[in-house]
């Protein structure tokens, strides 16, 4: 089992927004910033947009991880969308962990300044996902 | 707090004084039909005969809340109910579907109450009323409460806009929580005092015993679990109908996209291979688990209404307290607080989010 984590290659949706996170993989992507192509990037406008049913659905449609990401708080391109986006993510995590899901979500702040962040958290992102494993669902039918 | 002791012959002409005086102008309110209660919407007060008879009936159909759910009109209406239901009429009001303006929320002591056909069937043993000790007795007979009023800590009437205590011998304290309730007394033609109904020492034993309850209820704890509990579920989303606070006029479980069926389904089972119908079964339950998680009342509803029996007090309130605890929330204590969605700090929630 432990060798057949390691070696997967995890899928891993990301809920990025749009004037931080994503502008941060942009800065990571022309510094050329090496990180894992595990990752797939969702582009929100903000973090605010971010509804937990997108988590859900993904992790049910099998993805390995999920990860949401926006501007600091207090650093809201909206002023405050992403202390909104908090309060709903502190809130799914909250449901999730009790269910036993949560092992497979994150949630980061990263800004457009940070793309060395940004590749250093897509690279520990995929090794946590690996060494979580495959997604169960993935070989059930749901 | 204002208040006056009735005896229970005269919370008749209370009722009828509220209609009579215009202080509302319709009441929705228990009545006793044989051996079972049920709610009724009555405007004109020569209906109301021997409330006392089903106001503390420990039985419960529906939520009340449930009742008025979009009710946006201007007449005010009365609403005679049990903590649980109080809770979730505030609960609308913040979530903009009731007039704060146009309700008078009346709240009725509680001991715990028994789903209305197990109430109907043992009448002969349960009565009109119950205390702890009645529901002791009972439990012995194999006649045991629901599971959501084991584990509720509010039972006591201390939210709305009057309260109806139960008092030693047939009489009830009827006091005013809110200064529209004591109008609404005034209006009604009862002499006021000022009376205690703190109750705290009772209140604390309530929520211990049912703190113990909720810990010893077995955990849905991991994916696997949650697949075992869900297995009977067949998506006829009976809990979403009957949860006073699930109330978008369009569900997403309504819509093509969450409810697909026909081609979309084809198409889903073409990329997976196979697909569970009906679809989207644990999809909608952690959903609407979301969906309800500060707002949720606990009140059992969707327990009683699933046709499959599936015990979903282990679910739904368990799950949502703990969210509610993470922001200090306790749905349907106070109209004037914020739902924690609607609001924030700046600085907060960091252990949540590791």
């Amino acid at each position: 089992m432990g060798e057949e984590k390691g070696d997967f290659e995890p899928k891993i949706v990301g809920f990025t927004c749009n004037w931080c996170t994503y502008a941060g993989a942009d800065l990571a992507g022309t510094s050329r910033k090496k990180y894992p192509p595990n990752v797939r990037l969702i582009r929100m406008m903000c973090t605010a947009r971010f509804d937990p049913m997108f988590a859900l659905k993904a992790l049910l449609n099998g993805a390995d991880g999920v990860f949401i990401s926006g501007c600091h708080p207090g650093e809201c391109h909206y002023i405050k969308g992403n202390f909104y986006a908090r309060r709903r993510i502190a809130a799914m995590r909250t449901i999730l962990k009790q269910l036993g899901l949560d092992n497979r979500v994150k949630s980061y702040w990263i800004s457009a300044s940070e793309g060395d962040k940004f590749a250093t958290t897509m690279k520990n992102i995929t090794e946590e996902i690996k060494a979580v494993g495959p997604n169960p669902v993935r070989d059930e039918i749901l | 707090m204002k208040g006056t002791e009735l005896n229970y012959g005269d919370l008749e002409g209370f009722f009828k004084g509220l209609l009579e005086s215009k202080a509302v102008d319709c009441l929705i309110m228990p009545r006793r039909v044989g051996n079972s209660v049920s709610y009724m919407l009555v405007r004109d007060k020569d209906k109301i005969t021997a409330p006392e008879s089903a106001i503390f009936a420990p039985s419960f159909g529906v939520n009340a809340a449930n009742i008025v759910k979009g009710w946006l009109i201007d007449e005010k209406v009365g609403i005679v109910a049990k903590p649980c239901e109080t809770r979730a009429a505030i609960e609308l009001i913040k979530l903009t579907q009731l007039k704060e303006d146009s309700v008078l929320l009346i709240t009725v002591d509680c001991a715990g109450t028994y789903a209305n056909e197990v109430y109907a069937a043992n009448y002969a043993d349960i009565g009109d009323q119950v205390d702890s000790a009645k529901i002791k007795e009972l439990a012995g007979k194999e006649i045991s409460i629901r599971g959501a009023c084991t584990i509720c800590e509010n039972r006591l009437a201390d939210v709305g806009d009057i309260a109806i205590a139960q008092a030693n011998g047939e009489k009830a304290v009827v006091a005013g929580l809110t200064d529209k309730g004591v109008e609404a007394l005034t209006a009604a033609g009862l002499s006021l005092e000022e009376k205690g109904l703190e109750r705290e020492a009772e209140k604390e034993q309530i929520a211990a015993d049912a703190k113990a309850n909720l810990e010893a209820l077995p955990k849905i704890d991991s994916e696997a679990a949650l697949e075992e509990f869900l297995r009977d579920c067949i998506v006829c989303k009976n809990c979403r109908d009957v949860c006073p606070v699930c109330y978008c006029k369009d569900c997403f479980f309504d819509q093509p996209l969450g409810n697909p069926a026909g081609g979309d389904l084809l198409n889903l089972a073409e990329t997976r291979g196979a697909v569970a119908v009906p679809a989207n079964q644990l999809l909608y339950h952690l959903t609407r688990v979301y969906h309800v998680c500060t707002t949720c009342v606990a009140c059992g509803a969707c327990e009683d209404a699933c046709p499959k029996d599936i015990p979903l007090t282990r679910y739904y309130p368990v799950i949502t307290k703990k969210v509610q605890e993470i922001f200090e929330y306790v749905p349907g204590k106070d109209v004037k607080e914020p739902l924690p969605f609607t609001t924030y700090e700046d600085d907060e929630l960091e252990e949540c989010l590791k």
